[in-house]
Order: structure tokens, then sequence, then C-alpha cells
């Protein structure tokens, strides 16, 4: 991995004063200009498809194709989104008739918040800078970036190509750990995108709070998959296991843990081999073949988790922190107090969790934290219906995991400790827009209605 | 005046209703769209049938006339609950997006969901509609409810917590009295959405609480709000309803127009206007007639007074006047002469954000320089404070002034998760995403990425 360089301490307020400079100069107002941004960066991101390959490949040895297929391409189709709608969500709105107000033109204006900060997390790190930077960008923004030091090829890419397509009065990179983060979150911002890990969403807010500063939050937690014995088994496995595998299950939206009835335990978890042994058929995975854990501090951790499981070890558990390679690992017999219980796993490891029924899967559910997700597999209408009206999550899949989020047309956002505000399409652009109300009164409204607001109150009047 | 400390809801009884609340809320009780719309129907009732204790309450409390609670407060707290008993299944009712080739086989939707126990905090001024209205909002999403009102307002909120159990369903929409002690304590419990109305200070403090839970908040705040005047406007009817709009509640209002900004040659003509808009007002003084609220306490008073005492500008009429860094809300106008308006928005531009922004023109021109070189929460142009209440637009502060919105539709979505839904038949897997899996082949990827791979706009020729 290449080193990252940092940005110096005593830069970043200057860069922070540059943006400001920037968005009073009214140079992001034009939809044009927005647009012709955006246009870049989709550049940005095609010219260089194989130098983010190689970056992904460097920092998590994860193979081309994944990172074209749920990296690039998706960053890629959401500027290009942004792009052909920015018009449309930019444009003012006018209110519905109404027979008492019409009168008054009212009409909403999409306003740019101002100067606001993207950070982004390690895992999908041009994706969810993108997911943000994006919307900022079509608000009419002028944007801080801070990626994850934890992937140094990647964000070392983006602080190189950035100056190279996009205006360095409007849009910068900071690089850097926990000084640098701390010294940004010190300065004023008018928006703050975060998506990340609850710990550091916490101290994002309290830094936040003290400038008054509006908050988008897309944080995790333990998505859970619930197991209705009657679903088609083969393809429900299939992918379950496609998402703990990809990225070596680091991500957001990861199936986290499965909750099976009992006596359907041992079937399920034939079936995730049936699908282990369809993905791999030839070789073991391997690092190249199957991305590695982002750094031997994760590592560490997932080694912890499945070492002191007192579940059972169905397939895999093989951890080796050295290479930051685990493979697949299915556990079953975990109980609800058992260590892989008790943080987002983040990694390739599924546990399973037996249940009575559905009543007591929901009540499992209900007992923790909402989650982002939350997946059902089930062919019965009736189930799914009674474990979603039941339950509280960020989203609701049935049948699949982890790309509702690329579905075009709905929001994507946490709930309680999964986060709060929404992303992707329009949502994203919201986020970074003061919807700014305004009406026009001509004189002679008072002639007609409303000139009984005026004192001295005569005495009829009064009620 | 009643004795609230009475009333002060005892510390170690805060979090058993938080418990309360969040039980309920768990039963489901509020899900169901009839049981919203019949708490909605019994709050309008509520302020109905009570509409001259309220009045009395708040002569008692604020010593506001009865027509201007009824003009202000009452008819703007039925108008919005009755707007959310009439649109609940409306707001409520899962959404489809628009048709979408490639994702359309996922069903996908948007289901509307109560975020869970959510907590209002409203402040002293207009202490039945900044409570009332959100928890309309509230409600129609189907949350339970924590309900804070001032403690400035004493009488209001005796008033209040004993009307709440009668009308409504106790369960899930509970009052706690107090101040500090009592605020912090709750501030403690999480949450899963934050409305407070008030000034900034306390804001800061209900963020940082709010942190410690990841609780999303709603901060309706103030600012200093002001008015630009083009000597090319209706100037009576400008000065009129700038008097008037700083004289409602005594100024003791978010939206009041705080301070104006005139042409330097233009200062004598409107303030002359503005003094005769006054008379027009209150032809008797208003410490005889009654016609004008009284500030809420001593402390705002002796502040007020200050302000006036320490002015540099020239008292025109009633008393000194300053200009201070902090909102005024208080029955003092400052009159800014500048020299145009460049100087008029960059003054403003100097500031904080304010709610809102008022501009008196008949020029187009003139309006669209002010709007598209300025931000505030709202703008609003030759009228004062009424837009808040207009159908159909979202009320909310930028900046210093706050975020989120407070009203109508915006309000319920405010209290309310979308939670995105897709489904994913099999059948899908055989047709393109079983490209998805590894041993990656070229082929199928090659389809997939067809599929997925946008074609992007060539760059303009420089």
């Amino acid at each position: 991995m290449s080193k990252l360089e940092y940005t110096s301490l005593d830069e970043i307020p200057k860069i922070h004063e540059l943006l400001r400079a920037g968005f009073k100069s009214g140079k992001t107002r034009p939809v044009a200009y927005r647009k012709h941004q955006l246009l870049q960066l989709a550049y940005l991101l095609k010219d260089n498809r194989q130098r983010f390959r190689d970056a992904f490949s460097a920092d998590f040895k994860r193979p081309y194709e994944e990172s074209d297929m749920l990296e690039i391409d998706p960053s890629i189709g959401c500027v290009v989104e942004a792009y052909d709608s920015v018009a449309k969500w930019a444009a003012r709105e006018r209110a519905p008739f109404d027979q008492l107000w019409f009168a008054m033109s009212p009409a909403i204006r999409k306003e740019p918040r101002g100067t606001v900060l993207v950070v982004a997390p390690f895992n999908y790190p041009v994706l969810l800078l993108v997911n943000g930077f994006v919307g900022a960008i079509a608000a009419g923004c002028t944007v801080l970036l801070k990626p994850s030091e934890l992937v140094p090829s990647i964000s070392g890419l983006l602080a190189e190509l950035l100056p190279q397509y996009l205006d360095q009065d409007l849009y910068r990179i900071v690089n850097g750990a926990v000084p640098e983060m701390t010294k940004i979150l010190e300065l004023k911002w008018d928006h703050i995108f975060y998506t990340g890990g609850g710990r550091v969403a916490q101290i994002i807010s309290i830094a936040a709070a003290k400038h008054l500063t509006p908050l988008t939050l897309e944080l995790g937690g333990k998505s859970p998959v619930v197991i209705d014995p009657g679903c088609d088994l083969n393809v429900a496995a299939r992918r379950i296991l496609w998402g703990k595998t990809i990225n070596a299950g680091q991500v957001c939206l990861a199936p986290d843990y499965a909750l099976v009835p009992k006596d359907f335990q041992d079937t399920f978890v034939a079936a995730m081999q049936r699908a282990f042994n369809e993905f791999f058929p030839t070789e073991s995975p391997r690092p190249g073949v199957m991305s590695c854990i982002v750094s031997q501090q994760h590592a560490s951790r997932l080694k912890r988790l499945v070492d002191e499981t007192k579940g059972t070890i169905v397939f895999g558990g093989q951890v080796d922190v050295e290479q930051q390679f685990i493979s697949p690992t299915v556990v079953k017999d975990v109980a609800g107090d058992d260590v892989l219980m008790s943080e987002e796993i983040f990694g390739p490891i599924l546990p399973v969790v037996p249940v009575k029924d559905v009543d007591e899967a929901i009540e499992f559910i209900n007992a923790r934290d909402s989650p982002l997700a939350l997946y059902v597999f089930s062919r019965d209408s009736a189930f799914k219906a009674k474990v979603f009206d039941n339950t509280q999550s960020g989203m609701a899949v049935a049948n699949e995991v982890v790309i509702g989020m690329a579905v075009h047309g709905v929001p994507f956002g946490g709930t309680g400790a999964s986060g709060h505000g929404y992303s992707t399409g329009k949502w994203s652009f919201d986020a970074f827009t003061h919807l700014r109300a305004t009406f026009d009164n001509p004189s002679w409204v008072d002639t007609l209605i409303f000139n009984r607001r005026y004192p001295p109150y005569s005495v009829c009047l009064v009620a | 005046m009643s004795d609230l400390n009475a009333l002060y809801t005892p510390l170690e009884k805060i979090p058993q209703v938080h418990e309360g609340l969040k039980k309920a809320f768990r039963s489901g009780k509020t899900r169901p769209i009839a049981f919203r719309k019949t708490q909605l129907l019994k709050l309008c009732h509520l302020v109905q049938d009570n509409l001259q204790r309220f009045k009395d309450a708040l002569l008692a409390d604020l010593g506001r006339p009865a027509n201007e609670t009824d003009f202000l407060e009452l008819n703007g707290v039925l108008i919005e609950v009755k707007k959310a008993y009439d649109n609940v299944e409306k707001w409520a009712s899962t959404e489809k997006p628009p048709f979408s080739l490639f994702w359309f086989s996922m069903s996908p939707h948007i289901r509307k969901e109560p975020k869970g126990v959510v907590l209002l905090i409203s402040p002293f001024n207009y202490p039945v509609y900044l409570l009332l209205c959100p928890l309309a909002a509230a409600i129609a999403a189907g949350n339970a409810v924590l309900l804070k009102p001032s403690e400035l307002c004493t009488t209001v909120a005796a008033l209040l917590t004993e009307l709440l159990p009668k009308y409504l369903d106790t369960e899930v929409y509970e009052i706690v009295n107090g101040g500090v002690e009592e605020t912090t304590k709750i501030l403690e419990l999480p949450f899963n959405h934050i409305l407070y109305t008030g000034n900034g200070n306390v804001g800061r403090i209900v963020a940082t609480a709010a942190a410690k839970h990841l609780t999303p908040v709603t901060l309706e705040l103030g600012g200093k709000s002001p008015c630009v005047i083009d000597p090319d406007c209706d100037v009576k009817v400008a000065a009129k309803r700038i008097m008037w709009g700083r004289l409602v509640n005594s100024g003791q209002l978010c939206i009041s127009p705080d301070y104006v900004l005139v042409p330097k040659d233009f200062q004598d003509t409107f303030v002359e206007a503005l003094k005769q808009a006054y008379e027009e007002l209150h032809p008797t003084d208003p410490l005889k007639s009654g016609m004008l609220s009284r500030i809420v306490n001593e402390r705002h008073v002796l502040r007020l007074k200050r302000l006036l005492d320490n002015t540099k500008g020239t008292v025109v009429f009633g008393n000194k006047v300053e200009l201070s860094e902090r909102e005024i809300f208080g029955p003092i106008l400052p009159v800014v002469p500048v020299k145009d308006v460049d100087a008029a928005i960059e003054f403003i531009n100097e500031r904080d954000n304010p709610l809102v922004l008022y501009v008196f023109t008949r020029n187009r021109d003139f309006k669209k320089k002010v709007l598209n070189n300025t931000l505030s929460g709202t703008a609003s142009i030759n009228e004062v404070i009424m837009g808040c209440q207009a159908e159909g637009l979202p009320f909310g502060g930028v900046g210093a002034s706050g975020y989120g919105y407070t009203t109508g539709q915006a309000a319920f979505n405010t209290f309310t998760h979308m939670r995105s839904t897709v489904e994913n038949p099999t059948w899908a897997d055989s047709l393109l995403l079983h490209a998805r899996y590894t041993p990656y082949k070229s082929a199928p990827l090659r389809r997939l990425t067809w599929m997925l791979r946008p074609s992007i706009p060539p760059l303009p020729k420089d």
C-alpha cells in the first residue's frame, strides 16, 4: 500500500476559508456550471478506471470485476443521474393552488446551504464519497471531501485527480486521520454528510451542535435476515452469501446475521455450504479472488469474534491476520448474547441464530437497535408483511440483499442508531439544499381580506 | 398567573413517563390511521371547546389582546390541526417512485413510518401554536409524543396540562412541566426526534444532548429578520405592515421584522410613514388601551431597557433605539440608513442567516437582486409574518436560524421515517443478476455491465 500524504493542520482552516470565498463568489449558482462540474467528475472516474481498479486492488485485493460492478460503475451512474436531473431538482417550485394564498404567489426556491463537509468511509470509499459529493455539487454548494485514511491508495488517487478535473475554488480534499478530522470539525460547516460508524457519528454530531450544523448520518448496524422455510432456499443462500463475500462483508448493508426456525437451521446451513461450493468450485477463496479486510486492526477484531464465539463453525473460520484475509464463515447455534452478536460484524462471517418462530425473530430484532436494512426471504406475502409491519429499519428488503441502495427513486437512509437523513438521487441533492419559501403580497390584499388584522381591534371582532 | 411549580413533574417521574411512551408506541397503538385521525379530531375540539379559556390564559401570561390571540394563534392552530386531520391518509400512504426500466421489477416503494417517541419543546411567545401544531404533525405521523411547554407561560402550561388528558390518549401523548432541571433530565433520555423552538443558545444544548443518542433534531430558531426598503414601494402599506409585524405580541415573535434598511436619503420619509402607521394602529396609548401585549417577564424587560439605554441612534418616537447583536424580541424597531441596495445586501450577509428576509418593493429586479444575493429561512415580499401559515410552503430556518421544516406535510415528514422497500423476484438472477456471483464469467458480466454502465455525454468543446 502506498503512503498517504496528510494535509497539514495549518492548511485546513485556509482551505475552509477558500471554499467559503468560493461559495460567496456565486460561481456555483448557475445550474450550467454545476452540470459542467458533474460531467468533469464523471470523466474523472471514467478516464481513470484502471487506476481505480489498481488502487482497490492495492488497498483491499479486491477483484477488478467487483470494483467495476459495485463501485466504479454505480459511482458514474450516480454522477450521470445528477447531471441529467439537476436542472429539474434545482428549479423553483410553486405551491399547489389554494384560494386563500394564491394571490401571494407562494413558491419554494432551492438554495444551496453553503460550504459543506462530506466524510467517506473506507469500505466503498469512492461510491460513498460520490453519493454525498454529487448531491452537494448539484445543490450548488462548495465542498470539502474527507476520504478515509484506511485506504491510502484510493485516497491518494482522489487527491491527485480532483485538482485535474474539478474547480479548485469550489471542491477540495483533505486527507488525514484523527488530528486532521478534529481540526476540520472545529470549523463551521453548513451541512455535514457522514457515512461511517456510530462512535465517530457521535463525535461529529457533538461538534456540529456547536455551530448548529445540520447533519446526514449514514451509519450501519446489524442488519438481520429473517428466513421463512418456504422461501426459495438456493436463491436465498446464494444472495446472502454474496452479501457476505463482496468486499469481504465490509458493507454497511451486508446481511449481518440470520434468524431461522430451530428445525430449519441445518437445512439452511447446508444450502449456505452449497452456495459456497458454487462460488468457489475449484479453489479456496484467497486474496485477489475475494477482498481482504482493510486493516490488521480490523482483522484482529474479527479473529477475536471467531475465536470467542460459542456457536458451531459450519465452514470457514480460517483467519490470517497478517494477510488480513478471512475465508467465508458460517456459524450456527449462535445465541443472542454471543460475541458475534455484540457488534456489527463487517466481515465475511455469518452467525445463524435459531429461534422458535417468526414472532421470536421479530422480538429478537426489536430488542436491538434499529438496523440499516431488514432482510426477509419468503414467498409468503403475509409473512413478509408481518415482519415489516412489526419492526423498524432503514430499508425493508425482501428476497435480496445490499443492492436496495442502488434502486432509483427510493431514499436510502437509516433510523435510530442506523442514522438519519437520506441520500442517493434527489435525496442527496435535498440534503444540501435549503427550501426557501417565498411569497409576494400585493397591497390590495389588505383591502380585501387581511384588514382585520390591524389594531385598534374593534369590540365586535373580539370573540 | 398560577403557580406552575406545583405542576412541575418530579424528576424521578420523567424517565417513567418516557418508558411508558416507549412501551405504548411499541404496542402499535398509533399505527392505524383511524386512531391518529380520532386523536387529531379530539385535538381540534380541545382547542375549539376552550377558545375563551386560551384567550384568558394568554391575556394572563402575556397581556395579549383576545383579537390577536384569535388571529395569530388559535386560528392558526385550528387550521394546522384540521389540515393534518384532512390529509393524514394521503401523507401516510405508501408512495411509488416513477417508473424505471431497470428497477421496476423490484417493486420499489416508500413506506411512511413513525419514528417512535418524539420530544417537542416549545417557547413562551406563541405557547399554544408552537406546541400544538407540531403535536398535530407528530400524531399524524404515528408517533408517541412527550410535550414540554414553556414554564414562562404558567397559565397556558397549566391549562394544557389540564386539558390534554381530557381529550387525548395519555398512553401515547404526555406533558412534562418544569424548568431547566426538568428539561435537562428529559434531554438525557433517548428520543427518535426532537423539535426545539426557541433561541440559538438552548438550541446548541438540545443538539448536543441529542448527539449522544444520534437523535435527529429540528431547530426553529430566530435571528434578526431584516426589512429591505426600496423607495419605489407602496410606502404607506409597507410602513403599516412593518409596524404591525413589529408590534404583534410586542415584538416577541421569531419572524417579527427586527430592523429596517433604507437608503440614507429616504430615511426621514420612511420614519414619518412608520410614525403615521403607529398612530393609526394605536391611536390610544397602549398602556391604557391594552392593545399591546406585555413583555413576558422582568428579565426580558430589563434586557430591552438595556438596549434602549445604550443605543446611539436617534429616538423618533416611543423610546430610544439600538442595534444589537442579538435578536431584539421586543417592540423596538431600529432603522439603519445605508448607501444603496448593495450596501443593504452586504450588511445582511455580514450577519447570521435570518429566519425571514423582508423586502418592500414594486420592482421585480430589485426583488430578484436581494433574493439572489442573500440566504434566509424564508423570504417575504411586501408582507410580514403571515407567509408562515401559507398553504404548501415549508417553514424553516437556515444557518443560525435553524434547520428542518415545521409546517404542513413538511412537518409530517419531519416526524416520519421514509422506509424504502424493494423485493427481488427469483428470476432476476437467471436473467441478468447471476453475473454478480463468482466465479466471474466475462459474457454474463458484459451483459450486466451493458445494462448498468451509463453513457456519459461528451464534454463541451472549450
